[in-house]
């Protein structure tokens, strides 16, 4: 499982992968928090939100449940460090997240496109797609 | 296929890509820029991102985009295209996710040579008065009902309740409300989100400037505007924060799952659209609104706030801040155009992209540190570009490119030589703001003026900039 921030001209990708589609999620996850609290400490889990989502497609299931995650975080002031994911299929999941609530952060994200993004097997044979983020 | 091959000049000011460069073109793609620019365009995704919304059903005329054109998502930034109500489509994508980004100018009887001594006490006083940053509340904590008022009645509803004259609201694009605006069809999630962000600034390029009048090319236009040399001026440059984010996600999720719905098939997810009579059309029309509405209140509270720190600094010799005029860069608006010599009624999507109808003024912000410019839309506008222009430089190098560039204490540095005074919440974020990493303002405003989108009135140099 890992994330990479990369360029774009105006906004950000980020490159997301992951040996299953937990770990992709995961590294989405772990990807946004970065960008939104750079270089938290040690995860802790005081604060647990669940979410529920069903979407057309896998890529489109990934972005939903990025952008849901951003909702919260910026509603409750929050950011999550680790998920659950009771379901995960092609189309819908059902998924735990905690974090702790954060004074300001230091990143912005307006939301998680569809632009560019497509879950596919890479070379070696993980998930993978690119994010791009309006910033 | 090579788009820089099939460009077609026109004018010095104005270039085509046309129908017959790929079949699934339903009209031409246009950009105002020069040869020199167009060869900086040619380099990201811009144009080929023009060329898919020119793939849209029911675009009228021609894509357009302006000179200050960068690579967006889906549709690209500095993007005007206009639809046919009855067989054309709407488009979050082609609006943006800060719906109702805009700009307001703010106007004193004030000279530099007045306030010089007051300039730092008055940058602190209005960096305190409005909160800037990202996930930053405002003072104003609205309830169910009141945040329901501040959608349907825009910056209407906060004059009602005193944060304002009735004056203000003549100077604002289409009075500061939107009257399709339905607060039922914002969802909860976007209400939260938005809840305490009323009368905030936000981050990123958002930012308050205090400037002066530092050329004018335009004596009588500028009379009839009220601005004279060295006047003191105030830009607010903000949209509808993390509720307006919201309404487009939200959309933009409905509009993905019925698409198959209405065989609309897209080069692009990030293209999203439904027909505009659709229901899923209406309802986020009313949606984006709403959204729309609350950006011209969240700039409305920023003038109020703005006027008390104004008030408190300068005491009784301060006069009155006036509004110049506030428009939209990112919206969607039905409006009246004529096509072939017939009236008709368009949905006019504008992505970094200003409203300019004759007479009107059209505020450019510049980059950070640089000249801002007052302009007044033309006829030909209407003629050439569905009334609209430019919105600003337009960004040449990426955040990150940026932020290795140059650093955010180096930029302080710099600007404050020039004398201009900085408050900012992040120096990373300072760094990515850089002027250097825009276009020149100046050539981009030179191409609107010269094509006869808008006239050039006055150039404004920044003395002080808030940003988050």
């Amino acid at each position: 499982m890992k994330y990479k921030i990369l360029d774009h001209p105006a906004d950000l990708r980020l490159l997301v992968q992951g040996k299953t589609y937990q770990e992709l999620f995961t590294a989405g996850l772990k990807g946004m928090t970065e960008i939104l609290a750079p270089h938290l400490e040690t995860p802790v889990k005081k604060s647990q939100r669940t979410i529920t989502l069903k979407s057309p497609d896998i890529t489109a299931l990934l972005i939903d449940f990025l952008n849901e995650v951003l909702f919260l975080a910026q509603t409750y002031k929050e950011v999550y460090q680790e998920v659950n994911f009771q379901k995960l299929t092609e189309n819908s999941l059902i998924a735990k997240v905690w974090g702790r609530s954060i004074k300001e952060f230091k990143g912005d994200i307006k939301a998680i496109t569809y632009h560019e993004a497509q879950i596919k097997k890479n070379l070696q044979g993980n998930w993978e797609t690119v994010l791009v983020l309006d910033i | 296929m090579d788009i820089k091959k099939n460009l077609i000049k026109i004018t010095d000011w104005l270039w085509e890509i046309p129908k017959s460069f790929r079949k699934d073109l339903r009209v031409p793609a246009r950009i105002f820029t020069t040869e020199k620019m167009l060869e900086a365009t040619l380099n990201d995704k811009s144009l080929e991102q023009l060329i898919n919304v020119a793939t849209l059903p029911g675009i009228q005329q021609e894509a357009l985009v302006m000179p200050d054109v960068h690579e967006g998502y889906g549709f690209p930034i500095g993007g005007v295209a206009a639809f046919a109500l009855e067989n054309g489509i709407i488009s979050p994508g082609g609006i943006g996710y800060d719906i109702n980004c805009g700009v307001r100018l703010l106007r004193s009887n004030l000279t530099l040579g007045e306030i010089k001594p007051h300039l730092a006490d008055l940058t602190q006083a209005i960096n305190q008065a409005v909160p800037s940053g990202v996930g930053r509340g405002g003072k104003l904590k609205l309830n169910d009902q009141e945040l329901d008022l501040v959608l349907e009645k825009g910056a209407v509803h906060l004059v009602a309740k005193g944060y304002g004259e009735p004056a203000d609201l003549e100077h604002l694009e289409s009075g500061g409300c939107l009257p399709d605006a339905k607060a039922e069809l914002v969802s909860q999630h976007a209400k939260d989100r938005g809840r305490d962000q009323l009368g905030t600034l936000g981050a990123g390029n958002h930012f308050i400037e205090i400037s002066r009048v530092a050329e004018i090319f335009d004596e009588k236009e500028a009379q009839r505007l009220n601005l004279f040399p060295e006047q003191i001026v105030i830009l607010i440059h903000t949209g509808s924060r993390g509720l307006g984010h919201q309404i487009a996600t939200d959309y933009i999720r409905l509009m993905l799952k019925v698409l198959p719905k209405y065989k609309i098939s897209l080069p692009d997810r990030e293209l999203v659209c439904a027909p505009f009579n659709s229901s899923e059309g209406q309802q986020y029309f009313s949606a984006m609104a709403a959204g729309a509405n609350f950006a011209w209140a969240n700039r409305q509270l920023i003038t109020a706030a703005i006027r008390q720190a104004w008030q408190k600094s300068l005491g009784l010799a301060a006069g009155p801040l006036e509004i110049v005029y506030d428009v939209a860069h990112n919206i969607a608006k039905i409006e009246e155009h004529f096509l072939n010599g017939q009236k008709k009624k368009l949905i006019v999507h504008r992505k970094g992209a200003t409203r300019s109808f004759p007479n009107q003024p059209v505020i450019i912000p510049g980059s950070m540190g640089t000249a801002s410019y007052v302009l007044v839309g033309q006829e030909k506008a209407l003629k050439e570009s569905f009334g609209s222009t430019c919105h600003g430089a337009g960004r040449a190098l990426s955040r990150h490119q940026a932020q290795k560039t140059v650093r955010g204490a180096e930029i302080k540095q710099k600007l404050n030589k020039q004398g201009i005074i900085i408050e900012a919440g992040s120096l990373s974020g300072l760094a990515e703001e850089a002027p250097q990493a825009y276009k020149n303002i100046d050539e981009v405003v030179e191409v609107v003026h010269q094509a006869g989108l808008a006239k050039k009135v006055a150039m404004l140099k920044p003395l002080a900039v808030i940003k988050g």
